[in-house]
């Protein structure tokens, strides 16, 4: 029991239930996950625990993920959760302005699972 | 202006006129001078004969004999040549003058025959009798008489001279006056004609190169006046109306440019968005078939990602089917499968079926008691709906109550939608129905292909209806209009 415990918290962000689940899937069974839709969803995540790292998809309703990822990491208690970017909008400006907005790392979508996981791993073992 | 040339023209040949008569008159006066003289030394050889012949009478009462007779005889004859010449001389001047010499010549002839031959008869038979005072007295009277009116003669010939030569002399300098104030006023009019001809000819010539140049420039908005009534007022005419056509083209060739120059960014914005509501669904086909392909799952999860993967790749194909749907609307080549049908069950569906889930958004139904009968495409006026409808989600993210709403108004149906969202600013507002324009939607983040409402108005105006909408305080209310059925059979 303790080591499951122990598993990373990984917080999805994405309007799309198929992505949540592919994310899931890629992952795998060594991480703990906490969904959210939204922005107004991720934020109340954030008040009630603090995951160990973010995978963030941009085109959110309402607010943008960006939008989110800017007010994150203007707080100091969020300010070092890794996070990585998964995005169709994935021109190399896309790109700039995700890295520019806080992220740790930037994903396009389509992916191969094997990038994301990776991705992942490594942000959390650093 | 023309007063002015005539003015000048007019004064031009007064002085001239003027000249040439007192050019006359001065000729006139010599002339007059030159008779006068004439007339002067007519008189004087008249007057001398007249003399001569007193003289030649004394002598012969003096003494007659042969000698002074012959005298007497001389005299009383060479009287008339000098006569005659003061006559013709006289006639020259006037009527008058002549009347004169021709009284003179009759005092002259009537002084040698009815005193001078009698006295010289009386003499040669009683020279004391012709010494008496009174036949004396009688000659002396005479001549004198003569002698005065010879120098009438003369006198009224310088006197005629006189006159003529100093109202010559007046005209003279008159028309010198004249010709200084004329030599003055010459170049002024020449002035003045001159601007004249500056305004009339070459202002409007200027006028019209300068125009020209502006025209080269590529100013077309340039225009002539076109008030004057001569050849100036025709081109400027012609000229206004080439400019005018040059502005029209050239402002349809701008608009054109503008359009196609919309149409592209609208296009590649387009693209861009579909590339993205593309790889969304994709992402989540090749994800799992990635997954499926390198891990061994187990038969649970395999059938689960299986199901998604068929779940998105349908999704994928109605994507794309939608897309090419929406192109066939827009660009009109569909027909519609028309039925009588309660426009109410409709929107009811559609506003459930969009908002049932929405948890950010309010419904607010209002429909009528009455059914809205209606004769028309079900499905597609489903899709109006539902495009309106999901344009009210995605413009109010922040929420709020979206209002959908039906009744009868004016034998029509009326529909509408109202959000409490970010509203449409008026530079979007006239081009909100062109088909790929999305305003700041992609700026925003909003997605969408922007053929939704252009795809809408394609099949409500399909259905004779109209699509509009009113900007609210807060968001934005769109409406469409059916024919309700009744009115539509009516019509048929």
């Amino acid at each position: 029991m303790a080591a499951r415990t122990l598993r990373p918290l990984i917080l999805i962000c994405d309007d799309e239930l198929p992505l949540r689940e592919l994310v899931k899937a890629v992952l795998g069974d060594g991480y703990r996950y906490v969904e959210a839709e939204d922005v107004n969803q991720a934020q109340k995540v954030l008040k009630e625990s603090k995951p160990e790292a973010i995978v963030l998809d941009v085109m959110l309703p309402g607010k943008s993920g960006l939008e989110f990822l800017s007010e994150l990491r203007a707080k100091r208690r969020n300010k070092a959760i890794p996070v990585v970017v998964v995005s169709a909008w994935q021109s190399a400006d896309d790109q700039r302005t995700a890295l520019n907005a806080g992220a740790d790392a930037f994903v396009g979508k389509p992916f191969d699972p094997k990038d994301l996981a990776s991705v992942v791993e490594s942000l959390i073992a650093a | 202006m023309i007063v002015v040339s005539t003015l000048g023209a007019a004064a031009i040949g007064a002085t001239l006129a003027l000249f040439f008569v007192a050019n006359a008159r001065l000729k006139s006066a010599n002339t007059a001078s030159a008779r006068s003289a004439t007339v002067s030394a007519a008189a004087f050889d008249v007057r001398a004969a007249v003399v001569a012949i007193d003289v030649a009478l004394q002598q012969v009462v003096e003494e007659y004999d042969a000698k002074n007779l012959a005298q007497w005889r001389r005299a009383s004859r060479s009287w008339e040549a000098p006569a005659t010449a003061l006559e013709r001389a006289a006639a020259a001047s006037n009527d008058r003058q002549e009347q004169r010499a021709r009284a003179l010549r009759d005092e002259i002839r009537s002084y040698i025959d009815d005193y001078g031959e009698p006295v010289v008869g009386i003499a040669k038979v009683s020279p004391a009798a012709v010494r008496s005072s009174v036949a004396h007295t009688e000659g002396t009277i005479r001549l004198d008489q003569i002698i005065t009116d010879t120098d009438a003669v003369a006198r009224n010939s310088a006197v005629i001279a006189a006159d003529r030569s100093g109202a010559a002399g007046r005209l003279a300098d008159q028309a010198t006056i004249a010709g200084i104030v004329a030599l003055v006023l010459t170049p002024v009019l020449l002035i003045l004609l001159g601007l004249w001809l500056a305004r009339v000819v070459a202002d409007p010539l200027r006028q019209t190169v300068a125009a020209a140049s502006e025209v080269a420039a590529g100013n077309f908005d340039v225009r002539l006046n076109e008030r004057r009534r001569d050849e100036f007022g025709e081109l400027a005419h012609v000229f206004n109306a080439m400019t005018e056509s040059l502005s029209v083209s050239r402002s349809e060739l701008i608009e054109r440019a503008d359009s196609l120059e919309r149409s592209e960014r609208h296009k590649s914005e387009l693209i861009s968005m579909v590339s993205h509501e593309v790889r969304t669904p994709l992402a989540s086909v090749l994800g799992f078939t990635r997954l499926l392909l390198e891990r061994d799952l187990p038969e649970a999860d395999r059938r689960r990602y299986l199901g998604i993967v068929d779940a998105e790749a349908t999704r994928l194909a109605a994507l794309v089917s939608d897309f090419l749907d929406a192109r066939l609307i827009e660009e009109g080549r569909f027909s519609l499968r028309r039925e009588p049908f309660d426009l109410r069950s409709l929107v009811r569906e559609q506003a459930e079926v969009t908002l049932g889930h929405d948890e950010s958004h309010e419904l607010e139904l209002e429909l009528p008691d009455r059914p809205l009968e209606i004769d028309g495409d079900r499905a597609r006026l489903a899709q109006v709906v539902g495009n309106v409808l999901s344009n009210a989600v995605k413009y109010s993210p922040d929420g709020g109550t979206i209002t959908v709403g039906a009744a009868e108004d004016h034998g029509h149906a009326r529909v509408w939608i109202a959000d409490q969202g970010t509203g449409i600013p008026p530079e979007h507002r006239g081009q909100l129905f062109q088909p790929f324009y999305r305003g700041d939607a992609a700026a925003a983040g909003i997605p969408g292909t922007g053929l939704g409402l252009a795809v809408s108005r394609r099949i409500v105006e399909a259905h004779d209806g109209r699509i509009g909408f009113d900007p609210l305080d807060r968001g934005t209310r769109f409406w469409f209009d059916l024919p309700l059925e009744a009115a539509a059979n009516g019509r048929r």
